[in-house]
Formats: structure tokens, C-alpha cells, sequence
């Protein structure tokens, strides 16, 4: 009787027990999983920087192919060929994942931020808040490259549904208060050695990073003094002033992976004819050819920089902040400290401060230029120093130096057009997405901000 | 009247309707009752009749001459049914003494209708289909067995109204078969019914393991059981009657019931078929004898070196039999059939054990196990152009000599392989090892209440295999050099349903029926993947190759339902029925999880068997609600899920792209039907007809979310969608006569399928196909560019070379709307693409001839057609894609100008620009089975079989009556495989893309039946 009683109650908990109807799912982890154990957390610091180097990429890329960096290959789709000449519709492959990559990256730092938090007290101090500087870094730069590409933008999409889109200057300043918040963060906490040895992709220096950015924003601001401040931050020498993403094999460096195929670009000839032949920056990023044409019989050279899969893919150049520097002297009128900033880009030699970084090794500027002189000479070495950071748009549109459309076979200088068509992808679900901002008409032209 | 209804449902659990014994075990004790049944019309004797003695488990059928005995029938008196399908039942009161024997005679009248039929699907217990609500279709074994067909589904094409029957591949053992009842109902989950075998739930999945064609039509799984085992099937068609199986029965039910045996000695029947199969008709290429050039140039036809007569042969062993206590069907099968296209073929092995055993008084306990082993030899169909041996013929130059040198098999110049290498080097075998099983215990604690009890198993392992050596796919990608690739799958259903039925009578003519039931079904599903490329130059296996990968999925999905429901009868006449299931599925939210569908139907029995024209006349309607759920693809949408990212080589996350939905809820369907059931001329003559009308809201689909947000979709309720339609079924006997039996059947389909409201845009159904799902139009029109015509007169545009111009661009069209309208002569070309067709037919219909002549020899024919749907000719389409230039029509760009057939210099490489030119009509009418079978039952053969042999000369598909142009206009690249997800985002609307399919045969078949 007993056993019976007992056959019954173990039959009763297991036909119980399956038909409980809350299931995992045993194939990929929940946002509860991820999100609340701090292997988790870390393993979304990596993914993050992961969409990051993505969404950089496909900035860069859009800007490069705009300007008269980038050229379409023969592979390539039309859609890129008529990019490189000004001509991107709405809904284009290139530029619908410009806006998508860098709003995965924006929703996996706010994650990542969400999941920090969460961790509380289970994790050293240092490393959450490393977690929260990177994310708060991250984000900030996903949307700065967003404001370079596009009018307007969304800046608060966290659990929104349908995010409106704000203005450049609300834009700008939501950045540079992020990049405050991981500036602060890392004052107040600073990041645990276990942070920056396992979390942060070996190669990037996160406070040197935070201050790049936000001289970055703050010159794009017009913030003299912040920028030059912020400037002053970034470390010069030794590796630890580089800052670059690394691919070990199987992951291939994104340029390298849209060399060939239908996304084809490289780098157009013109960039290196147009330099001093001494300048060294030129073999620096490129092999020199005399016969690589594109689909519109641009001639191109072949990457140096990228022509490994697993080159690594530098997040900033660190003379960056020097031509930051240099700009905000000259526009203090400060010319001679400005003059001096900008010689020493000029001047960097091979070995000068031990970084792979590119090194012009041209003499110094002879004699004291004016202010406008300065600033033009500041924009020509940014146009070599800064080749591929997707930043050349911007210093066109700063300088109202976008010339329209170029049809082929004729070359672009400076940028073809102002802004990216707002995305499809957003368009179709978001009633908030304003109108594509017009193309100036008559040219060079400033933009409509 | 109520007890006996009751006994009935009791046995009738067990024995519903099956064949009785027509012989018995003698007894010492009781009587006997013998006699003759003959045709009240024809006077002849009527074989097959059965004949049960009420209230007893004892019975016979009657031989070839109508004769019958039953022995040992306990004294007292007693009631005799007597039936046979397609005749009026007849009771017959005796008295039976012991040792006495008596003789009761009858004579039967035709009947087409017969409201006494008892049904067991979607009704909760068994229940006579006078006292249901709605229509419910069935296919009895005679049906099945005289189709000659290699699958179950098959051989219900065109037997069922309502439903469409497809079959989109050609592929040995039975081909990917779709059905839909009413249409589509759902873009989710296939929108194929669910089937359940003996009260099992089984699985019809059509898993395709390896690329073969990423959306081709995969063999569905109902390919594994035999058609030889089954003793009928009901199908019901809707949520009205399908209500109580909850969330899972949208698209309809179909429930099959394998043989039980009958009581006797044991009784074996051999059947041997042996079948060819062969290509119907070769497409038309170009066989120009000179190049664009104006060259010479050699042309070859590879038609005839892919494709073969195939032979075929099926052996089918039953035995049956058993005693009043026990009774047993037991079976062995085995089939190996090869493809009309080389390298592949399809093996099946299969057995099965049907044990019934009374337990004691009041309880029987039924036992079925079933194994069955699948083995085909597949190769690639359809999207698969790499190594796709139909895209591949398609896509590569006529003017390519394929034929190896030195042992080496060239490539083709520019898209797919060599179609000789694909049939002489690449293997995509699978092997399928199933289970399926179960066990039901019915007890009657008392006459009144029955207590069922089943619980099921079906256990499917399903390996496959794909080799593709080196060099055999253009280009440099990993392919190229070569894979090998492993895939197990295991598939596992359990299925465990209660039902309690209390009957009873309270007053006079009144009668109640409670019935309460519970149900359960777990199903897992779980896959490993191991796969490598870069292959050693021997060797097929995954250890073979340099770059091996793995991978691993699980899904489980388990389903909880409770239902009750309640019917009423007055009088034997009008019936009343309101039941409700409430229903819980893993996949859904809890929050939205438990959802009640209910139904109610009434019937009313005008006249029942009247002699005279108008014989019997029932009405009936019916509302009800059912649900259908995600597919396995989509079964863990309520969760918001992370997916791996590695970066910098450390192991990352990121947030998945698709946004879980944590509201997640079934799609709900709400149908009403009415119809009626008319037998008239004396019993000749009957029609079913049905009018149904379905609203199916809350459709789940992904919808857009703004790219903003960091996700690019959800899994959500789109929409609403319609489905509206008539259904007939005539029957009727034209001549019943000594020496010629003649009847006929007629069905008739007519369904609307509308897309009601939709709250997101307009999508691509097929994702990279031009079809869409749009509201106000049907699910999956066709819809893309066209070619612009003159608005005033309505004439093709041309261009000054004599190309059509193409809507959609701007060189053809003009850059602006001023510069299209000028051009068009008004605002008819305005749009850049629209509506161009819709694949779904007006309507279909069926007529099948059956002739019976002097008893032995029996002629048949069905017709099945399709009528009103329209066919995109992709396969057509990619003949002229690229350098191929393949196509017939092709040739006239070739010829010398001055011929009046001549075709201006790229006109088709314009037309692949115009996805009109593509549309053709796909309506058919296919000889689907033709038969004419022949008794031998001559003394000498008597001598060796007691029955004589049957010897059956058939032929499935042998003629097609259509305009298509393509290989067959029941192809369809999206048949069986609904519910990928984005580039390969397929739906049940997906139909009428004919893309490099597999030819579906033309198959003659002798087959010999023997009884001993």
C-alpha cells in the first residue's frame, strides 16, 4: 500500500513537473541571464566593443566614399560608385547600416550600463566603473559619428519605441556630457587593473581615449578652450598613447573585409599624388599603383594600413589631438604655440615617438603664417594625418568647402555632399523621422545644420 | 435508444465502424444466424457488408456472393446491424436459441448519405455525424489503397473538399506535399494541419538539415507512414470544429486511424507493386546551332542525362485476426523507389503492431507500435545554385560541354555547377529512423460513463549526410573546396490525453452528453551540426576536412489543454452542442498564455432515409475559435535574447537583433459555418455542401521596429485575414445494375483568402521574392514590376529597338512622373511596381469515375484540377539570366534578322527586368490516378488464394491539361517550408514560384493483391 502511495506521489511530481510550461531557452541566454551575473556584464564589454568596431567602420567607409578619400572597385555595386560621386538614395545598403551599427552599438552600451549598475556591490569598484566609463565612451562616439553623418538624430532610444530626433547643437552637447560622465568616472573610480588587462581590448588606452573624444566634440562644438584643455589630456608617448582595436584571426579588420566583394573601396590615388612626394604618410597607408582602377575607372591604390586581415584598426590617431591643439591656439590666436603644435605633426619622423602612428617627417613650416593660413595648413595635415578616420567630412563641412556631386571621370575634392538620407529601416517604423534634409544647391557650400 | 448509443460509443472507441470477422472461432454453446444481403435495386449479392450482433462483440462480413454466418451468438433476442459504406444500415430483430440456427436475409438500398457514421475527430468522444455541427470529411481505405500513391497525403489528393492538396516536388518517396484546408490561414508554422495518428500527435516536420536548396520542398515526415496500414481518415477543416484542439488548430485537423484487425482466424494479404516513373516532358532550350556571333556553335540537351525512367517496387505483407478477447493487425513493408532524376531515390522499411485486448469486463487496452526506417538519396532543388542540379541546368549555356575530360567534369561559366558532377560526385543521403507508438485504455465503470485514456510517442531520429568533393562549386569561397557535413536530429512528441464522456436521459426524448477531457504534448526537438570544408582529395567524412565547425540547437514546446462540452439531443433530431478548451502553450507569455476557445453548433435532421426523391436532408452550423502557434523556428520569441559576439578573441554578447516579444500570444482564428447534407433520387444522389467563413486575427509576423532603437524586428500581431469559401461533394450512382456498378464523385472548392487589415507595411512574403503580403489584396500576390502599356490604347510600350520598357526604370521610363506620363499617354504607368498576379486559385474541383463490371473487373479515374491561379516561371527566368541565355526564346534573338520570328537584340536580358513577363496562368487538370484492376479468381487460382488475385494496372499523373509552360504547374519552390527567418523568411502565403523544382513524374504501376 505504502509503495503504491508512493508510486502514485512520484508519478504525480514528474508529470507535474513536465508540464510546467516555462521553458528556457537553452540556444541563446535571456536579457535577465546576461544582464545580471558579472560574467555577463564582462562578456558584453567585449561584445560592445565588438558593435563598436562595426559601427566605426561603416562611419568611416560612408564618410571616406563621400569625401575624396575612398573610391568604389570594379566589384562594386552601383550604389557605392554613385556614393563616391554624391549620390546616395534613401534606403542604400552603405548607409542604411551606418545608422543601424551605430544604434546597436548605442542600445548594447546602454546595456552594458544597465547591467553595471545592476552589479552593485559584486564586483570590485574599479572594474563597474571601467564598465560604465567604456560604455558612457562608447556611446558618446557612436553618437558623434551619428551627428557627423546625419542632420538630425535620435539621442534617447532606450526602451523608446518610436525615438525622436533632435537637433546638431542638443546632439552635440548630450555627447560631451557623456564623455564628461566617463571623463568623471574614471577620476572619481579609477578602472581596476582587472578591467584593463581582461575587459578592455588589449591596445586601448580608456582615459586617453575619453580625453581624444572629448577634444573631438569640443573643437566640433566650437569650444576652444575645452578642446585645448581636453587635448592636453591625451598621452603622447610610449603605446599607451595609441589607442586601436585588434583582430586576431579568424576576426578581419574591416577594412581588409571590404576590399573586395560588392562593397568594394580603396583608397584613391589622388590622396598620395596630391601629397609632397617626401611625405611618408603616404606609404604609410597605401602601396603605390599605377594601374588599380574602380567601377568608374577611378585610379586607386592598394591599402598598406589595412592590407593585413588582422592589421589592427586604431580608434584615434593620437596627433589628432595636436591638430585639436593647434587649431584651438590658432583660433585663441595664440599663432606661434599654434605653429609649434602643428610642426611637431609635421615634423614626426619614423621613431620620432615610438608609435605606429602616421609620420609626415616634413621640415617645419619656415616662417610664422597667419591665422587663416595656419588653419588651412591645420585642415591639409589633418586630411593626411587623420586618412580613413571617417573625420574628412566634418573638416569639410566646417570649412563650407562641400563641392555637389562630381560625376566621373572627373576627381572630388573635400566632401560631394552634406548629409546621409535619413534610414529606411528607421522611416518604416518610426513616424518621428523628420524629411531628408536638402542638399545645398550651389557650391562649396556650408550645411544646413 | 440512449444505451444503445452509449454500448456503441463504448465499443465504438475501439471498433468504430471497422470491419467485422467473417469467420469465428466455433463455440460449444449458443446459435447461429446466416443469410444473404443483396442490392435492393440490382438483386445482386453485396460483398463486404457487415453484419454485428448489438450488445455483443460477435459479427461477420459477407463474401463475394453476399452470404454470411456468425456462430455462437448467446441465446435471447437480439439485434443484427447490418451495413456497408454506401448503403442505407438496416436492423433486424432476432431470436437466437442454442444449438439453433436461424436465417435473416436482407436487401439494401443505396444510400450516399449516411448519418450514422460515427466520427471521433474534434467531438470530444465518438459521435454519429447526424449530431455534429459542422462538416467533417472522410477517406476510407478503399479510397487510399485504390490511389496507388506512396504516401498518405498523396493519395488524399482530390478526394477532400476544401482542402488544397500540393504536391510541390517530385523528389522520390512521395515528394514535399503542403495541404491547406480553407486556404491560408497563418504565415507562421506552415499553416499545414496538424496530424494526429490514433490519437497521436505526430510530427510533420520538414526539416531540411543541409542546404539542399535552402527553401526547396524537403520530404514532409507524413512521408513515413505506410498507406497500406491505414483503415480511414477525418479531416476537419476549420476552427468550428477543430475548437477542441486549442492553439494548435487553425489550420485543421487531420486524424488517421490504422487497421485494428478483425476477429477470426489469422488472414494475410500480400500486395506487390512495381511502378516506373518517368519525366512527363522535357522543357524546351535553346538548341540554336549558332551563337550570338552569327558562329557555329554545338548545343546540347543535359535533359537527357539527368533525367531516367525510374523503377519502383512496394511489398506490403498484413496479417490480421483474433478472438473476442484479443485482436491483432500486424504488417511489414518495404518500398524502394528511384528518382526520374539521377543519384537520387527514396527506401522505406516499415512495420507495425495494432494489439486490442479486452482487460477485463469493462476496460480494452489497445497497443500500436509502428518503426519505420526512411532512406533517400537526395540532391539540391530550387534557390541552391551553387550545387543545385536543376538551377544548374537552368543557369549554365546550352552551348557548355559538360561531359568529363580525362575524368575531370568542367565548370560551368558563371553561376551553379556542373549538373553531371552534382549527379555523379555529390551525396546528400538521409536516414530517418521513427517510432511512433502508443497506448489506449478504455474502461466503462458503467454504462453511462466512459473513460479513455491515450498516451503516445513519437520518437524520430533523422540523420543526414552531404558530401561535396573539391572543385565542385564555382569561385573561391570555402564551398569550392569541398564539404562534408553530419547532421542528427531527434525529434520527440509525447502526447497524453484523458476524456470522460457521462450520457444520459433525463426525460423522454431528451438526450444529454457531458464530455471533459485533458491533453498534453511535449515536443523536443535538439540537432547537432558537425560540418567542415576544405576536404582531403579522399575521404567524405567531417574528419576529411582542415576547417571543421559544430554547432548544436534545442527546442522544446509543450501544450496543456482542458476542455469540456456539453451536446443535447431532442428526439433524435435536433442537436445542440457548446464546448470550450482552454488552452496554455510554452511558447506564449505567461500573462497571455491561457486562452478559452469556445464553440457552439446545432443540426437539425429534416428527413432521414425517406424513401422517394427527397431522401434525407440535414442542416447544420457552427461557430467556433481555434488558435495556431509559432513554428519550432520562432518557438522562443517571447524571450529578449542575447546572441554570442566575440570580439578581440574573447567571448562577448550583444543584444539579439530580433526583440523578443514579451506579450507574446497566439494567432486566433473565428470561423462560423453552415451547410447541409441532400440525398435524394431514391438514395442515388447526395451533396454536402458548406459555406465557411473564417476572420484569423492577432497574425503573428516580425514587424519593423525603428532601426533607432538598436533591434530591426519583433516577433508581433500584424493583421487580420480572411479566408471565405464553398464546398461541395456530390456523390452519385449512375448505374447499379447486376453486371455494372457506375458511381461518381464530384468535389468542388471555392475559397477567398483576403488580407484584411495589416499594421505595418505592406512586406515581401518570400523574402527576395516579388510577392507580398498587402492588405485588401490575398496573401502572396505576386507583386513587382511590369511592363508599361499605352494608357489610351492599352498596347505594350516599346522602345525604339522593339523592347518592352520596364516600369521600374527610369532609362525605359523617364527619370520623372511628367517625363512616365508623357511616355505612357496618361497615369496608368504611374507606380513602379504593382500587383502582377495572384497564385492562389478561384477554384479547384475533382471528378472521380468508378466502374464496377461483372464483379471482377473495376476501371477508375480521378481528375483533379486547379483553376484560376497564376505561376511565376522563375526556372524560365533564369534560362535567360546572365550568360545563360538557355531560353527557347532566346533562340529568336539569335536568328538572322529578316526572319519574322527574330527578337531585337536583348530583349530577354530586358525581360528579367519585368516580373510580368513571367506570370503565367497555372491552371490544370491532371489525370491524377487512372486504374483498371481485374479479379483472377478461377478455380485453379482459388486453389492457391482463397479470394483469387487482384491484379491492378494503375497510373498516377499519366496526362496534365494546362497552358504552363514550365514542368509542371504544381511545383512550387515554397511548399512545405514556411517559417524561415530573414534572407530566408518564407510563409504559408509563399506559393506559385516555380524555381528549378523537381519534375513531378509521370508513374504507371502494376501491382497483384493476394488474400490467403
Amino acid at each position: 500500500m505504502k509503495m503504491i502511495r508512493n508510486c502514485a506521489m512520484a508519478l504525480a511530481a514528474v508529470s507535474l513537473g513536465a508540464c510546467s510550461l516555462d521553458l528556457q531557452n537553452p540556444n541563446s541566454p535571456t536579457e535577465g541571464q546576461v544582464t545580471s551575473s558579472p560574467d555577463g556584464v564582462i562578456a558584453l564589454a567585449t561584445g560592445l566593443q565588438g558593435r563598436f568596431a562595426q559601427s566605426y567602420g561603416n562611419y568611416a567607409y560612408m564618410a571616406g566614399l563621400v569625401t575624396d578619400e575612398f573610391a568604389s572597385t570594379s566589384a562594386a555595386l552601383i550604389s557605392i560608385s554613385d556614393a563616391e560621386q554624391g549620390q546616395v538614395a534613401p534606403g542604400t545598403g552603405i548607409a542604411e547600416n551606418v545608422f543601424t551599427s551605430e544604434y546597436r552599438t548605442i542600445r548594447t552600451a546602454d546595456d552594458l550600463l544597465t547591467g553595471a549598475a545592476a552589479l552593485g556591490n559584486n564586483i570590485e569598484p574599479g572594474t563597474v566603473s571601467g564598465l560604465k566609463a567604456l560604455a558612457f565612451a562608447l556611446k558618446a562616439e557612436a553618437l558623434g559619428e551619428t551627428l557627423q553623418e546625419y542632420q538630425k538624430l535620435p539621442i534617447n532610444t532606450l526602451n523608446v519605441t518610436q525615438p525622436v530626433y533632435v537637433g546638431r547643437a542638443e546632439a552635440l552637447a548630450f555627447v560631451r556630457s557623456l564623455l564628461d560622465s566617463a571623463a568623471n568616472q574614471i577620476a572619481t573610480t579609477p578602472p581596476s587593473t582587472f578591467f584593463n588587462n581582461s575587459i578592455l581590448t588589449p591596445g586601448v588606452n580608456l582615459p586617453n581615449m575619453v580625453q581624444i573624444f572629448r577634444a573631438r566634440y569640443a573643437r566640433i562644438a566650437n569650444d576652444d578652450a575645452a578642446a585645448l584643455a581636453a587635448a592636453n589630456l591625451v598621452g603622447r608617448t610610449g603605446p599607451s598613447a595609441l589607442s586601436q582595436l585588434t583582430f586576431p584571426s579568424p576576426a578581419v579588420n574591416f577594412y581588409n573585409n571590404v576590399t573586395g566583394g560588392t562593397n568594394g573601396i580603396a583608397p584613391r590615388r589622388l590622396f598620395r599624388q596630391s601629397m609632397l612626394p617626401q611625405d611618408l604618410r603616404a606609404s604609410y597607408f597605401v602601396v603605390a599603383s599605377t594601374t588599380l582602377t574602380g567601377r568608374l575607372v577611378t585610379p586607386l591604390d592598394t591599402w598598406n594600413r589595412y592590407g593585413s586581415p588582422q592589421a589592427p584598426l586604431p580608434v584615434y590617431y593620437p596627433d589628432e589631438a595636436l591638430l585639436i591643439k593647434a587649431e584651438a591656439l590658432a583660433n585663441q590666436n595664440n599663432l606661434a604655440a599654434s605653429q609649434a603644435a602643428l610642426d611637431s605633426v609635421r615634423t614626426d619622423c619614423t621613431g620620432g615617438r615610438g608609435l605606429d602612428d602616421p609620420k609626415a617627417c616634413l621640415p617645419a613650416l619656415s616662417d610664422q603664417l597667419a591665422k587663416d593660413q595656419l588653419i588651412a595648413e591645420i585642415y591639409l595635415q589633418r586630411r593626411y594625418e587623420l586618412f580613413g578616420t571617417g573625420l574628412r567630412w566634418e573638416d569639410s563641412r566646417r570649412r563650407n568647402l562641400v563641392r555637389g556631386p562630381v560625376s566621373a571621370p572627373s576627381l572630388p575634392s573635400d566632401a560631394q555632399r552634406c548629409w546621409l538620407p535619413y534610414a529606411i529601416g528607421d522611416r518604416n517604423a518610426n513616424p518621428n523621422v523628420p524629411a531628408d534634409p536638402v542638399e545645398p544647391t550651389s557650391f562649396p557650400s556650408g550645411c544646413p545644420l | 435508444m440512449t444505451f444503445s448509443y452509449v454500448r456503441r460509443g463504448a465499443i465504438g472507441i475501439a471498433l468504430a465502424l471497422f470491419s467485422l470477422p467473417n469467420l469465428l472461432s466455433a463455440q460449444a454453446t449458443g446459435g447461429s444466424v446466416r443469410g444473404r444481403v443483396t442490392d435492393a435495386s440490382a438483386g445482386r449479392g453485396l460483398a463486404d457488408v457487415s453484419i454485428v450482433i448489438e450488445g455483443t462483440r460477435l459479427g461477420g462480413v459477407t463474401n463475394g456472393n453476399g452470404e454470411y454466418v456468425i456462430n455462437g451468438i448467446p441465446a435471447g433476442n437480439r439485434s443484427l446491424t447490418i451495413r456497408r459504406i454506401g448503403y442505407q444500415p438496416v436492423i433486424r430483430a432476432i431470436n437466437v436459441a442454442n444449438g439453433a440456427s436461424s436465417t435473416v436475409d436482407a436487401t439494401l438500398r443505396v444510400s450516399a448519405i449516411n448519418l450514422n457514421e460515427v466520427v471521433v475527430t474534434g467531438t470530444g468522444s465518438p459521435t454519429e455525424r447526424r449530431k455534429l455541427g459542422t462538416s467533417v470529411a472522410s477517406v476510407d481505405s478503399s479510397l487510399i489503397s485504390r490511389a496507388q500513391a506512396t504516401t498518405v497525403d498523396q493519395a488524399m489528393q482530390g478526394k477532400i473538399p476544401g482542402a488544397q492538396i500540393t504536391q510541390n516536388s517530385g523528389s522520390p518517396g512521395g515528394g514535399g506535399i503542403s495541404v491547406r484546408l480553407r486556404g491560408v490561414n497563418s504565415f507562421i508554422s506552415g499553416s499545414d494541419p496538424l496530424y494526429i495518428v490514433d490519437g497521436v500527435i505526430i510530427d510533420n516536420g520538414s526539416a531540411q538539415l543541409a542546404d539542399l536548396g535552402v527553401r526547396s520542398n524537403p520530404q514532409n515526415r507524413l512521408a513515413d507512414l505506410n498507406p497500406a496500414d491505414i483503415d480511414h481518415i477525418e479531416i476537419i477543416r476549420g476552427a468550428a470544429a477543430a475548437a477542441l484542439y486549442g492553439s494548435r488548430a487553425n489550420n485543421g485537423v487531420v486524424q488517421i486511424f490504422t487497421r485494428r484487425g478483425t476477429i477470426g482466424k489469422p488472414h494475410y494479404t500480400y500486395t506487390s507493386r512495381f511502378s516506373q516513373s518517368q519525366l512527363r516532358e522535357q522543357q524546351p532550350f535553346n538548341f540554336y546551332p549558332y551563337n550570338v556571333a552569327g558562329l557555329p556553335s554545338l548545343r546540347f540537351n543535359y535533359q537527357d542525362n539527368i533525367f531516367r525512367d525510374a523503377p519502383a517496387n512496394e511489398q506490403n505483407l498484413t496479417v490480421e485476426g483474433g478472438t473476442d478477447q484479443t485482436r491483432y493487425f500486424a504488417s511489414g513493408n518495404f518500398s524502394n523507389e528511384a528518382g526520374i532524376l539521377r543519384s537520387t531515390s527514396s527506401r522505406r522499411m516499415g512495420a507495425r503492431l495494432n494489439l486490442q485486448q479486452q482487460l477485463s469486463q469493462r476496460l480494452i487496452g489497445n497497443v500500436t507500435a509502428n518503426y519505420i526506417q526512411t532512406s533517400n538519396a537526395v540532391q539540391a532543388f530550387g534557390e541552391q545554385n551553387d550545387y543545385g542540379i536543376m538551377g544548374s541546368l537552368f543557369f549554365a549555356p546550352t552551348s557548355v560541354d559538360f561531359r568529363p575530360v580525362n575524368g575531370i567534369y568542367p565548370l560551368p561559366p558563371a553561376l551553379g555547377t556542373n549538373p553531371l558532377l552534382a549527379i555523379d560526385r555529390i551525396r546528400n543521403p538521409q536516414q530517418i529512423d521513427r517510432f511512433i507508438g502508443s497506448t489506449k485504455l478504455t474502461f466503462t465503470p458503467f454504462t453511462k460513463l466512459l473513460l479513455d485514456y491515450t498516451i503516445g510517442l513519437d520518437n524520430t531520429g533523422f540523420e543526414q549526410r552531404q558530401f561535396i568533393p573539391r572543385n565542385a562549386v564555382l569561385g573561391t569561397s570555402p564551398l569550392a573546396t569541398g564539404r562534408s557535413l553530419s547532421v542528427f536530429s531527434t525529434t520527440r512528441v509525447i502526447n497524453q490525453d484523458a476524456v470522460a464522456t457521462y450520457t444520459w436521459g433525463p426525460m423522454g426524448s431528451l438526450e444529454l452528453k457531458s464530455t471533459g477531457g485533458f491533453n498534453f504534448t511535449d515536443q523536443k526537438v535538439r540537432t547537432t551540426t558537425a560540418q567542415t570544408t576544405g576536404l582531403a582529395p579522399v575521404g567524405e567524412l567531417v574528419s576529411a576536412g582542415s576547417a571543421p565547425s559544430a554547432a548544436q540547437t534545442e527546442i522544446e514546446l509543450r501544450t496543456v489543454g482542458f476542455y469540456g462540452q456539453q451536446e443535447l439531443g431532442w428526439n433524435d433530431k435536433l442537436f445542440l452542442t457548446a464546448a470550450v478548451r482552454y488552452d496554455a502553450s510554452s511558447t506564449f507569455a505567461p500573462s497571455e498564455r491561457w486562452q478559452a476557445f469556445p464553440k457552439f453548433s446545432a443540426a437539425y435532421v429534416v428527413l432521414d432515409n425517406r424513401p422517394g426523391m427527397l431522401n434525407t436532408l440535414r442542416l447544420r452550423s457552427a461557430l467556433g475559435w481555434a488558435g495556431s502557434q509559432p513554428g519550432l523556428v520562432n518557438a522562443y520569441s517571447q524571450y529578449i535574447t542575447f546572441a554570442q559576439s566575440p570580439f578581440a578573441g574573447r567571448p562577448g554578447f550583444v543584444n539579439d537583433v530580433i526583440f523578443g516579444n514579451p506579450n507574446l500570444k497566439n494567432e486566433r482564428a473565428r470561423e462560423w459555418e453552415v451547410g447541409t447534407e441532400v440525398g435524394f433520387l431514391g438514395g442515388r444522389a447526395s451533396v454536402d455542401a458548406t459555406y465557411y467563413n473564417r476572420l484569423v486575427s492577432d497574425l503573428l509576423f516580425f514587424r519593423p521596429l525603428p532601426t533607432s532603437t538598436g533591434f530591426s524586428r519583433q516577433f508581433f500581431p500584424i493583421g487580420t485575414m480572411s479566408n471565405k469559401g464553398i464546398e461541395l461533394l456530390l456523390h452519385t450512382t449512375n448505374f447499379n445494375t447486376k453486371n455494372l456498378e457506375w458511381g461518381s464523385t464530384v468535389t468542388y472548392t471555392r475559397n477567398r483568402n483576403l488580407v484584411e487589415s495589416l499594421a505595418i507595411q505592406d512586406f515581401q512574403s518570400a523574402g527576395g521574392y516579388p510577392n507580398r503580403i498587402r492588405a485588401g489584396q490575398p496573401a502572396g500576390v505576386f507583386y513587382g514590376s511590369y511592363a508599361a502599356r499605352d494608357c489610351i490604347t492599352g498596347a505594350l510600350l516599346l522602345d525604339s529597338l522593339s523592347r518592352y520598357r520596364r516600369s521600374n526604370n527610369t532609362a525605359d521610363m523617364g527619370t520623372t512622373l511628367a517625363q512616365r506620363q508623357a511616355i505612357s499617354n496618361g497615369t496608368c504607368n504611374d507606380s513602379l511596381v504593382k500587383v502582377i498576379g495572384d497564385p492562389n486559385p478561384k477554384w479547384m474541383g475533382s471528378f472521380l469515375n468508378e466502374f464496377t463490371i461483372m464483379k471482377k473487373i473495376r476501371l477508375r479515374a480521378l481528375l483533379d484540377g486547379v483553376f484560376g491561379n497564376d505561376i511565376m516561371n522563375l526556372s524560365t527566368r533564369a534560362e535567360n539570366a546572365g550568360i545563360a541565355s538557355n531560353s527557347k526564346s532566346y533562340e529568336r534573338e539569335l536568328l538572322p534578322y529578316g526572319d519574322p520570328r527574330k527578337l531585337p537584340p536583348t530583349f530577354n536580358s530586358r525581360t528579367q527586368g519585368i516580373f510580368e513577363y513571367w506570370i503565367e496562368d497555372g491552371s490544370f487538370v491532371k489525370l491524377r490516378e487512372v486504374s483498371a484492376s481485374y479479379k483472377f479468381d478461377m478455380l485453379p487460382m482459388r486453389k492457391l488464394f482463397a479470394d483469387g488475385v487482384d491484379l491492378t494496372l494503375s497510373g498516377r499523373n499519366l496526362y496534365v491539361w494546362t497552358n504552363y509552360s514550365g514542368y509542371d504547374p504544381e511545383i512550387n519552390l515554397f511548399g512545405t517550408n514556411a517559417g524561415g527567418r530573414e534572407s530566408v523568411q518564407t510563409t504559408a502565403a509563399d506559393r506559385g514560384f516555380d524555381f528549378g523544382g523537381y519534375p513531378i513524374p509521370r508513374v504507371w504501376s502494376l501491382s497483384a493483391k493476394v488474400n490467403f
